[in-house]
């Protein structure tokens, strides 16, 4: 504090506005994109969602819109379709976030413990899903499941495009994707656990297992949570990898995932209320689900 | 492809219609003020998914200095386009030429995005297909100007029919015979694919037994999906895939082009777009397929169509009659199959242009008759048909409801009466005037 008054002094007397205007102009930036980008679609999606359009007669003339109050609302949440795309989206979450974290834990752990030869060319090839984009990897997957010219279709004692294959098809298509990206994090993380104390570890005795589950895990709990959360929410918003396979098999509907039930309702029934309303939902669960999230890891770090 | 770039209006019009009647439309285009080139050209936007559209706007620019057309090529239809055109119209910053298939434009209407044309190509009916001009009128005003026709046929390997014996059917039953002897020639054969997820397709099918899925009567939808003519249809097709005598899937991606080019597909129930599709994706197939007219219910002589484009002109266009001088030249000018026939098989709505396009397409893949007579056959026994203001939406959800086939869960006629409840509901929550019912 002794330090700053030299320099201050002589700016005190007249450059206080232009410094304020100075953060201003450095915020706005920033302030700008939050409002266009996030707070006024926002709104607007919230504007939408009240809203309905109504034709008459035979359509021909066009739509009028109508101020319907909560109704879009009670629709999607009394939507069959919908509470279908939900209970997908459950099943989905539940095998997915724990296989990926899992196996993103295991991976990184083990590629920390020093075993693993050339470390880099493994952190490379499992990051490389990541770096293709999601409906390349799509389409890689759906010929690779596809009858006669795939052979994923001869190799599986099921059919991964059949009703009954779809789900671990499309948990391996987003497990793939994703897990080098999360290997990555939790490597980087791990790389930060005090040497000494895992040297201590290993004077008093703990073999590889012992550090990893009882010193290097703990260590990097709040890092898990993050990724935990992010999972969760990459979860809810399920898209890409079901419409990609859609084209391919008859095993995924409009409405498979609740994001595909918005994106149903707005460009194929042209029901932009309906699709304002169901995203608003969907935003909604995923801020309660992180905030869920959030406050169990604050307790658990406790 | 070489007209004079300095031709007067007046003259490129005359001769792009060939008729007296434009001579009064002609006149209409004096006036336009709002968006003009350097030039004084009316700038005329676009947005189209067909195939060598930029080709026919090039050939457009290239021959008049009236209007000026710029392109802008959207994604396909059910794939994006739609959703991007009617966000435009929503937003009103759509362009002043909507790119609508015969089945979509009365969901694109249903936005209010369209303009009425009714007066404007009066003089145009006369040429067209009457099964395009009806699909551009529904409720007998004028919404869009026809460009092309997707009437169905039956594709099929002519060598391997001939080599085993089988008969080219001419009615279902005997369609189902030749499955059952494909199969018999080559356990690893079908005869052709029902494409499950292809709501166009079994429209086109049904369409055949003619009995359209709406119907418009005084200011109400009649919806009949389920009427006798579809549930027979489905019906078959159920019997077909429960004894594996056909295969699912769809049709026209890798691995149908796969299976048909190592012979395990005979066959394709496809429209006159097919022709394009064969020829591309299995070119060395040359001098192996013929195409006949499709297998009819009790030789009763029947067609359906499967797609076909149009184009409307949007409501709040600030040039409509530059958009509708070049869509009266794309729609009706013989310089437009002609440069169609180098990079595909038009098959225009504007009859005198059929001729055009038979006589530039060189039609050495096929053997047998030629495509053109059959494609001609088959759109001249069309059955009357109307599309629905949700017809683009009921395709998801046969998609939807048509997953379950095949794997046993539901059967056709289910799944088809399942779409005919969804479809008046979901046409009754938007509140339009709806009553079930079918034809019979």
């Amino acid at each position: 504090m002794t330090v700053v008054p030299p320099r201050e002094a002589p700016r005190a007397t007249g450059r206080r506005r232009p410094s304020a205007l100075a953060s201003w102009a450095l915020a706005a930036p920033f302030a700008l994109l939050l409002l266009g980008t996030v707070l006024v679609p926002i709104g607007y999606a919230l504007y939408l969602s009240l809203f309905t359009e109504r034709l008459s007669g035979l359509g021909f003339d066009g739509p009028r819109d109508v101020f319907v109050w909560l109704e879009n609302y009670a629709t999607v949440l009394t939507d069959a379709a919908f509470h279908e795309g939900v209970g997908n989206v459950a099943r989905y979450a539940l095998i997915h976030v724990p296989l990926m974290l899992g196996g993103a834990l295991l991976l990184a752990l083990l590629l920390d413990a020093a075993m693993v030869r050339l470390r880099q060319v493994w952190l490379l090839s499992v990051f490389l899903p990541y770096a293709v984009p999601g409906v390349i990897g799509g389409l890689i997957w759906a010929y690779l499941y596809s009858p006669n010219i795939g052979p994923l279709n001869d190799l599986l004692p099921w059919d991964p495009l059949g009703s009954g294959g779809i789900m671990p098809s499309i948990v391996t298509i987003a497990t793939w994707q994703w897990l080098g990206y999360n290997v990555i994090i939790f490597w980087t993380a791990l790389r930060t656990v005090p040497r000494d104390v895992l040297e201590a570890a290993r004077v008093d005795g703990a073999g590889p297992i012992r550090t990893a589950l009882s010193i290097k895990v703990p260590a990097i709990r709040p890092t898990v949570f993050v990724a935990l959360v992010f999972t969760v929410i990459g979860s809810l918003q399920l898209f890409t990898e079901p419409l990609v396979l859609r084209t391919f098999t008859g095993s995924v509907t409009s409405t498979w995932t609740p994001s595909l039930y918005v994106y149903e309702s707005a460009f194929i029934s042209n029901d932009y209320g309906r699709a304002a309303a169901a995203s608003i939902l969907l935003a909604l669960a995923c801020a309660l689900l992180s905030a869920l999230v959030m406050r169990l890891s604050a307790r658990r770090s406790r | 492809m070489a007209l004079h770039p300095g031709w007067s209006r007046r003259a490129f019009l005359r001769a792009s219609a060939g008729t007296a009647a434009l001579a009064g439309a002609a006149g209409a285009l004096t006036g336009c003020s709002s968006g003009t080139t350097a030039s004084g050209a009316t700038r005329v936007q676009v947005w189209s998914w067909m195939t060598g559209m930029d080709q026919y706007v090039a050939a457009f620019n290239a021959a008049q200095r009236e209007v000026h057309v710029d392109l802008s090529v959207i994604a396909a239809g059910l794939s994006g386009g739609y959703a991007q055109q009617t966000n435009a119209i929503k937003a009103h910053n759509a362009p002043d030429i909507l790119h609508v298939e015969y089945q979509g434009l009365i969901q694109v209407l249903a936005t209010g995005g369209l303009r009425d044309l009714t007066d404007d190509v009066a003089d145009l009916g006369d040429g067209y297909s009457p099964a395009a001009w009806q699909g551009v009128r529904p409720g007998g005003r004028t919404w869009a100007v026809p460009m092309d026709l997707a009437p169905m046929a039956f594709y099929y390997r002519k060598d391997l029919f001939d080599e085993h014996g089988i008969d080219v059917p001419t009615t279902w039953e005997e369609f189902r015979d030749a499955a059952a002897a494909v199969r018999e020639a080559d356990p690893g054969a079908r005869i052709t694919t029902f494409p499950l997820n292809d709501g166009s397709f079994f429209a086109g099918m049904s369409w055949q037994a003619g009995d359209p899925w709406w119907r418009i009567e005084g200011d109400t939808w009649v919806v009949g999906v389920d009427g006798p003519g579809t549930m027979r249809t489905a019906e078959y097709w159920q019997d077909l895939i429960a004894a594996d005598l056909v295969r699912g899937g769809p049709t026209g991606n890798q691995e149908w082009i796969a299976s048909v080019h190592s012979g395990r597909l005979w066959g394709l129930l496809g429209a006159a777009w097919s022709v394009g599709t064969l020829k591309k994706s299995i070119p060395d197939d040359t001098g192996r397929w013929a195409v006949a007219t499709m297998p009819t219910w009790d030789g009763e002589p029947a067609n359906g169509i499967q797609g076909g484009t149009a184009f409307g002109v949007s409501r709040e266009s600030r040039s409509p009659e530059a958009a509708l001088t070049f869509l009266r030249w794309l729609s009706t000018d013989p310089e437009v199959p002609r440069i169609g026939a180098s990079f595909t098989s038009p098959f225009p709505a504007y009859l005198p242009n059929r001729d055009v396009a038979r006589t530039a397409v060189a039609d050495d893949y096929f053997v047998g008759p030629p495509v053109y007579d059959v494609l001609d056959e088959a759109a001249a026994r069309v059955p009357d048909w109307t599309w629905g203001p949700n017809a683009l939406g009921l395709f998801s959800t046969i998609t939807d409801t048509f997953g379950g086939v095949s794997t046993g869960r539901t059967t056709l006629p289910d799944a088809v009466r399942r779409v005919q409840s969804a479809a008046v509901s979901d046409m009754r929550d938007r509140g339009l005037s709806v009553r079930e019912g079918s034809r019979a």
